[in-house]
């Protein structure tokens, strides 16, 4: 049973209530609150839960993780409100027939406790400061709604990050349950959007000293390249080009992960990855960048620690952020080539924009259960974009994705592999390189042709007279009260409050209706007003992620008033 | 009334709904809008025609394009899987 508590939590108490006689093992993680964040000392914390939605989303992920991993009890309590250094905000436990499950199963409940819930943490700092953190991620919610979807590929269903039980990010060590230590190596990933870039240049030594080596012989990149060097078309030259080259690759899915590791391996000397989720069993069958252990963690992470291992002498940065049209033209910046294997048409339609808008090369590939299709947009060659083909996005849904019919893991192994040989082409400026053609072809009949495309004059983004001439971010989902100026006319402001904290001190503003967001369902509205709606909580957190999820719904009209009540008696 | 013979090629959710990925069919249509109107009411297909791309003979075409005896005719769904 998952719980919220505004008290603190009794580990002993907790402990004897996972009790079971037919229980070998009992693993349990307490999540505290540590002295410093991001650089700056936290002097205590505040937690604020979208209760409701918390608690059920909290009891579906223990169901799921008593069925998955066969356990006889699984508790977690999650602390809300104010928390001082050391005190404890989360406690996970579990006990199992054997040691091995609760193991696994803790680890799986407190990851997705961080990954899907909505808990806000607001550190405050000793200099005075405070701030709420990993809100932004939370924003991107939707997902307790659609929790089904949003581990699949890129799509773009937002897939929430974390609410960080505090010891599960740095430095103030793994927690230790009462009977078993839970160990959290210092090594495993943390999905932020922290940027690795590690460099080797140096040879790996032989021996122990090389660690994946063992010969004797180091390896050089003169020997590590040995055999592309060796074609004429390529040399020394082409190999000094590959490593100033700079690719972007979103989505280390099935294309991904061939595209990754040829690249990788040929010498890209500056490889991104975007990808956002975290490995599932569903994925493996084609996605051969990863290894079955590696289920429930961060793809980006486990791909980069892949592709450092296949090439020491390159630089591999991770994002594990989701790509949007708030980041994009940041994130994608500082590279020339875009490759995307993505598995949804806003992504891909958003990196056509960015790359036609900023001049970039743009690999992109898609599959169909057995066929697959290559296009290449060359920024330096007047041949078409996507969109000279396909001007509006095709509505999501009507051709179906790989989860809903099915794809055979080579199907995406070639055309990924084919990615990596345009981008290598275009790099290298081989014969032949596509441009402008699609290619087309059906892996059952071995049956493949090129279409060609012109550019297309009236093309919404690379015409003559563009109307899409910016990446422009969504319409902004928290709105803030001094933009407003007290002119609340253009919205239905709706309070959000639970009853008892509606009661309390008065605010400057005029409700039209008042619907505690625990009594709202998502999917059966009765909100009787008409949109736009500006909701109002305490914060604006639960707001925010409530506006979220209506939007997700279908409701485009619909505001958070960032800061809520709290904000505007302060300032008033 | 003329008909013609020409080659049809069906990709990813076509090929499914017709069960082949290619096949000669005898017909009056004389644009590829025309011959799409009537393989979908044949078929069931259930994709619009202004959702779907054309092929004629390896280039993309307009759906008004005159159709040509023997031409090489391609319909294409957006794609988006990976």
């Amino acid at each position: 049973m998952f719980s919220i508590s505004d008290s603190a939590l009794d580990p002993q108490a907790l402990r004897d209530s996972v009790r079971n006689v037919a229980a070998g093992g009992f693993v349990a993680f307490e999540g505290w609150v540590r002295n410093h964040n991001e650089g700056k000392t936290v002097a205590r914390l505040e937690y604020e839960a979208y209760e409701a939605v918390a608690v059920s989303e909290g009891n579906a992920i223990l169901a799921d993780a008593m069925e998955r991993f066969g356990l006889r009890e699984a508790k977690c309590v999650h602390r809300v409100g104010t928390l001082e250094l050391e005190d404890m905000a989360v406690w996970v436990g579990v006990s199992a027939a054997h040691r091995g499950e609760a193991f696994d199963a803790c680890r799986f409940i407190i990851d997705s406790v961080k990954h899907r819930l909505p808990i806000w943490k607001k550190e405050h700092y000793t200099d005075g400061d405070s701030g709420w953190v990993n809100c932004e991620h939370c924003a991107h919610a939707g997902l307790a709604l659609d929790h089904a979807n949003h581990h699949h590929g890129t799509s773009s269903a937002a897939m929430p990050q974390p609410t960080p039980g505090p010891s599960q990010e740095g430095n103030s060590g793994p927690a230790v349950g009462e009977n078993v230590a839970l160990a959290v190596p210092n090594d495993t990933p943390v999905a932020s959007t922290t940027i690795h870039a590690d460099t080797c240049e140096t040879p790996l030594l032989g021996g122990a000293g090389g660690g994946l080596n063992s010969s004797n012989a180091p390896i050089t990149q003169a020997g590590y390249y040995a055999r592309q060097i060796h074609l004429k078309e390529i040399g020394q030259t082409g190999q000094d080009k590959l490593r100033q080259a700079r690719v972007f690759v979103v989505g280390a899915g099935g294309l991904g992960s061939p595209a990754l590791q040829y690249l990788a391996a040929a010498g890209i000397g500056h490889l991104a990855i975007c990808e956002a989720d975290t490995l599932e069993a569903s994925n493996l069958h084609r996605q051969t960048l990863f290894d079955a252990p590696g289920v429930g963690q961060p793809k980006a992470l486990l791909a980069a620690e892949r592709l450092r291992a296949l090439n020491p002498f390159i630089n591999v940065v991770t994002l594990t952020d989701r790509i949007t049209r708030a980041n994009a033209v940041d994130l994608v910046g500082n590279y020339d080539v875009l490759v995307d294997c993505t598995d949804n048409f806003e992504t891909k339609f958003l990196l056509n924009d960015v790359a036609v808008l900023h001049k970039k090369l743009l690999i992109q590939s898609s599959i169909y259960q057995y066929e697959g299709q290559l296009f290449v947009y060359d920024p330096h060659h007047d041949g078409p974009c996507v969109r000279c083909l396909w001007p509006e996005m095709p509505k999501p849904g009507c051709v179906g994705s790989c989860a809903e019919v099915g794809v055979l893991g080579a199907i995406p192994g070639v055309f990924g592999s084919l990615q990596a040989m345009e981008v290598l082409k275009h790099l290298l400026d081989l014969p032949d390189k596509l441009q402008g053609d699609t290619f087309f072809m059906d892996l059952l009949s071995l049956r493949s042709y090129k279409a060609k495309a012109e550019r297309n004059g009236n093309c919404p983004v690379c015409g003559d007279s563009p109307t899409i001439t910016a990446i422009v971010a969504e319409d902004p989902v928290e709105l803030d009260a001094a933009d407003l100026n007290g002119d609340w006319s253009g919205y239905a402001v709706i309070d959000i409050r639970d009853e008892e904290e509606a009661e309390g001190e008065p605010v400057p503003i005029t409700f039209a209706a008042h619907h505690p967001a625990n009594d709202i369902r998502v999917d059966a509205l009765d909100i009787d007003l008409p949109e736009p709606w500006l909701l109002v909580c305490s914060r604006g957190m639960r707001s925010k992620y409530l506006a979220m999820a209506l939007r997700k719904a279908g409701h485009e009209q619909v505001y958070s008033l960032r800061g809520g009540t709290r904000e505007l008696v302060s300032a008033k | 009334m003329t008909t013609k013979t020409l080659k049809i090629g069906y990709y990813a959710l076509l090929r499914e709904q017709r069960g082949l990925s290619e096949e000669t069919v005898e017909t009056a249509a004389t644009t590829p809008e025309e011959l799409y109107t009537t393989l979908k009411s044949e078929h069931g297909f259930s994709l619009e025609a202004n959702q779907l791309k054309v092929v004629i003979n390896d280039a993309f075409k307009a759906w008004d394009t005159p159709l040509q005896p023997n031409d090489n005719v391609v319909f294409i769904p957006p794609v988006a899987g990976g």
